[in-house]
């Protein structure tokens, strides 16, 4: 049985399943409508919390801060890995486990640098669809116009009053995003998106990472 | 709404920030005298004018700056221009 209270050794990160912060009951809850309600404005929300989530401080003076090669408010993609800029001297790895570690580990770590492992204290969501910057500014005081917030585009703002690691990585053309919090704030905040989504219709979904 | 102007993320919302206080330099501690450590930890000019302060952007890029408001009319005297540009993907 899991518990909050940890009696083996290692990293979190090796655990040997991950719980989604999110309850599954709310994906076939009846009263969620998975219909839009304006033709054309197909929303999804997942659920991607299982995602690889590292997340590198180096200073401005380190190998490492010119290895990542993405400046803050950016992201970039190397070897199906998500780069992004967060903040002035921090960036987020996303993607598959093997791939970011991969990544991480080619990293020059001399001077101030450190790695942690956040996929498990980090909820992660996308969500997908010509809506989905209206949602957010539902939820969010930055402005999500293609010329503030391009597809690359790394911010950290307040989401639902949830503090926020934001990124728009396009899925083919369609404006998506990955949204990412405190892990035990992901419960509140999936049901915050899901609310605000309510007039343009979402269709709720745990699928695997993506 | 107050709009302060993040050096790095650029013009934010109040409440994405947390209000630090007056800025002022820090006494020096080998030298400072016990009336000038109460000074500093406890007054407060309180202009109705120009007012150098310092903020947080606690939901931005998590850093400490210091800026020049008029807390009459709220605006602020040259506001810094942020350091970054949200771009596209090279």
């Amino acid at each position: 049985m899991l518990t909050s209270t940890r009696t083996e050794c290692g990293s979190v990160a090796e655990l040997p399943a991950f719980e989604s912060p999110v309850s599954r009951s709310f994906v076939s809850s009846e009263g969620a409508s998975t219909e839009p309600r304006r033709s054309g404005a197909a929303l999804t929300l997942h659920d991607v919390s299982a995602t690889t989530k590292i997340i590198v401080r180096a200073g401005p003076e380190t190998a490492a801060h010119h290895q990542l090669h993405a400046s803050f408010g950016t992201s970039r993609t190397e070897e199906g890995v998500l780069v992004v800029g967060q903040r002035p001297d921090e960036w987020i790895i996303l993607g598959p486990a093997d791939p970011s570690r991969a990544l991480v580990d080619r990293l020059d770590r001399s001077g101030h640098v450190s790695v942690i492992d956040h996929t498990h204290s980090r909820a992660l969501f996308r969500l997908t669809g010509a809506e989905a910057a209206s949602v957010l500014e539902k939820l969010c005081s930055l402005d999500w116009n293609d010329h503030m917030t391009p597809d690359g585009a790394a911010v950290s703002a307040s989401v639902a009053k949830v503090t926020c690691d934001i990124v728009r990585d396009d899925l083919d053309g369609t404006r998506s995003y990955l949204i990412s919090c405190d892990r035990s704030y992901g419960q509140y905040l999936f049901d915050a998106i899901l609310d605000a989504r309510h007039e343009f219709g979402v269709g709720p979904a745990g699928g695997p990472v993506g | 709404m107050l709009i302060v102007p993040c050096p790095n993320c650029g013009p934010r919302n109040a409440a994405d920030l947390r209000y630090v206080g007056e800025s002022r330099p820090r006494p020096d501690p080998n030298s400072a005298s016990a009336k000038e450590w109460r000074a500093y930890l406890y007054e407060r000019a309180n202009p109705a004018g120009l007012l150098r302060e310092t903020w947080y952007c606690r939901s931005g890029c998590r850093r400490y700056f210091t800026l020049e408001r008029d807390t009459v009319t709220n605006e602020f005297t040259n506001p810094p221009t942020p350091v970054a540009k949200l771009g596209k993907r090279p």
